[in-house]
């Protein structure tokens, strides 16, 4: 179609591409304007970003220059480490409660009876909740460097790569989370894991060569150690998108794996919900 | 062509009980709440499904909305299998449910329905429109940009209205329509659903409002303990209180009510 003498691409765009970004508009609105309405919050996350900040640059001080775990300073190495852990948790956090939420208050069972496929919807809803805490992260991050002056030699292609290959795991955890919720009402244990059980298998705060033997074995089986890793290659050392190969390789075989399982979870815990009547139970 | 079919369907809720259910009281064991019950509902029809709580009522909304799918027997939509062709159905239904805070509540009336007429494939285009007529049609315009959070029990039903209504189904499915409505919206209601059959949408209504059925019904089901007791029409112009002594005639349940009401008026 041609439309002033232009080709006009919103008809070169295929109905359901257009259907779908209507989609995901309609929910990033949605979450943002509930966001700005809960009038404290960005102003008690921002606090909450100081204080922590604050408080691992001073255990890094406390610590002493000495500390270098693989070559880097100590608070760049944590505040890279908290940031990559806490997005994914946090992320999966915001999309569970959404679950949770929708099922209180019976509009779970609404959303379900839209002309959205419910997978679609949940894959929808959890990439505006990680869209929402990547906005966190990256103010995590620019506090660290213009405020503690973390130093960093960024090359953004490799932080890109990292955090595109990330965000397959990262969605697949939080469907995860939510089939489990769906499933038994469990969503909450999952993340009780994540957060209280794998964050120093991740290599968070310290390096996970200090680990035993097998809990290093262990905590290279976990996905989250090859995120924080790639980041802080990419963030602090500057590594190219080649040299770090084998890095996404390993993270973009996670991704592989992990999406279209937890969505074929997702997609059996609801049919079970619908066959048992259990969706807006909580 | 029926819109709706409804075939030998039989809908059995499972309790599971905890696994330290030796500490509670919380039984197992299963609920019938629909027993083979078939029914059809015609293209512009106004289906009543009357009966009391625990009757089936809200189930068979629900499993023709696609929220729940049936043990045994199938349901259809417009030639659709609500099983199979799910995605097909949820285009063709739309449903107000008795739950009245499944909104965003710190979104606009206005915003949830254009969130929810998105999701229904509503064109942006189209969309402002729409929801401008669903709000008027359901006498909100004045709480158009009140977020819901603020809302009353009659305004979340009428919000709910609203949002079966936007995205123009064929087929209408409300769940006690009007518990919360005042008498003026009600009738204004009953109104409307008369003019949506005008324009060719089915209309199935549960309810245990002998005037709501009275007012609107073309025909009307009797459900009881999950079994169809009646499938029959219902005349314009038939009263309430016909429909009423219809109901404990069929149910054989005691009418308590008129009971008092005879009982007060016979000489000592």
């Amino acid at each position: 179609m041609v439309r002033d003498g232009r080709p006009d691409l919103t008809t070169m765009i295929p109905t359901t591409m257009t259907s779908t970004l209507d989609k995901l508009y309609a929910i990033l609105r949605r979450d943002l304007l509930t966001a700005v309405r809960h009038r404290s919050g960005f102003v008690v996350t921002l606090v909450g970003v100081f204080t922590e900040l604050a408080a691992f640059y001073f255990l890094s001080r406390a610590i002493g220059p000495g500390f270098r775990p693989g070559g880097l300073e100590y608070f760049p190495f944590l505040l890279v480490g908290t940031g990559v852990y806490t997005f994914f948790v946090m992320s999966a956090q915001a999309f569970l409660s959404a679950v949770q939420e929708a099922q209180q208050t019976g509009t779970l069972e609404v959303l379900m009876t839209t002309s959205t496929a419910p997978a679609q919807l949940i894959i929808l809803s959890s990439v505006s909740a990680f869209a929402g805490n990547l906005v966190n992260l990256l103010v995590y991050l620019f506090a660290g460097v213009a405020i503690f002056r973390a130093s960093v030699h960024a090359n953004f292609f490799s932080c890109a790569a990292v955090l595109i290959f990330s965000l397959a795991i990262a969605l697949a955890l939080g469907i995860a989370a939510a089939t489990l919720q769906v499933a038994f009402q469990k969503g909450s244990a999952l993340l009780w894991l994540l957060s209280s059980g794998l964050w120093f298998l991740s290599g968070t705060m310290f390096p996970i060569q200090s680990l035993p033997r097998p809990l290093e074995l262990l905590a290279r089986a976990v996905p989250l150690t090859y995120s924080i890793d790639g980041m802080r290659r990419a963030l602090l050392e500057g590594q190219s998108v080649t040299a770090m190969a084998p890095t996404l390789a390993v993270l973009a075989e996670f991704g592989i794996v992990l999406l279209p399982l937890a969505l074929a979870g997702l997609a059996l815990s609801l049919r079970r919900a619908r066959q048992d009547g259990t969706l807006s139970f909580y | 062509m029926d819109q709706v079919v409804f075939q030998s369907v039989r809908k059995i809720f499972r309790h599971r009980p905890a696994l330290f259910n030796w500490l509670g009281s919380e039984r197992g064991g299963e609920t019938v709440a629909l027993k083979d019950v078939s029914f059809s509902a015609a293209r512009a029809e106004v289906l009543v499904l009357l009966g009391p709580n625990g009757s089936g009522k809200t189930t068979a909304l629900k499993l023709i909305s696609t929220m729940l799918l049936p043990d045994d027997g199938s349901v259809q939509v417009g030639g659709f299998d609500a099983r199979r062709d799910a995605g097909e159905v949820r285009r063709q239904v739309g449903i107000a449910v008795a739950a009245e805070r499944s909104f965003f509540p710190r979104l606009s009336a206005r915003e949830n329905l254009d969130f929810f007429a998105a999701l229904d494939e509503v064109s942006r285009s189209e969309r402002e429109q729409r929801v401008k007529e669903v709000l008027t049609d359901t006498g909100l315009e004045e709480q158009a940009d009140t977020l819901v959070m603020k809302f009353s029990s009659g305004m979340y039903q009428r919000l709910g209205i609203a949002r079966a209504l936007v995205k123009r189904p064929s087929v209408l499915l409300l769940d006690e329509p009007t518990r919360s409505l005042d008498a003026a919206t009600t009738a204004h209601f009953w109104a409307t659903i008369r003019d949506l059959a005008r324009q060719q949408t089915t209309v199935l209504l549960a309810t245990h409002n002998f005037a709501e059925a009275a007012a609107v019904a073309d025909r009307l089901l009797l459900l009881h303990r999950g079994e169809l007791l009646a499938d029959r029409p219902v005349d314009h112009g038939e009263s309430a209180e016909t429909l009423r002594t219809f109901y404990f005639r069929m149910t054989g349940e005691i009418d308590e009510a008129m009971g008092a009401t005879h009982g007060a008026g016979r000489a000592p």
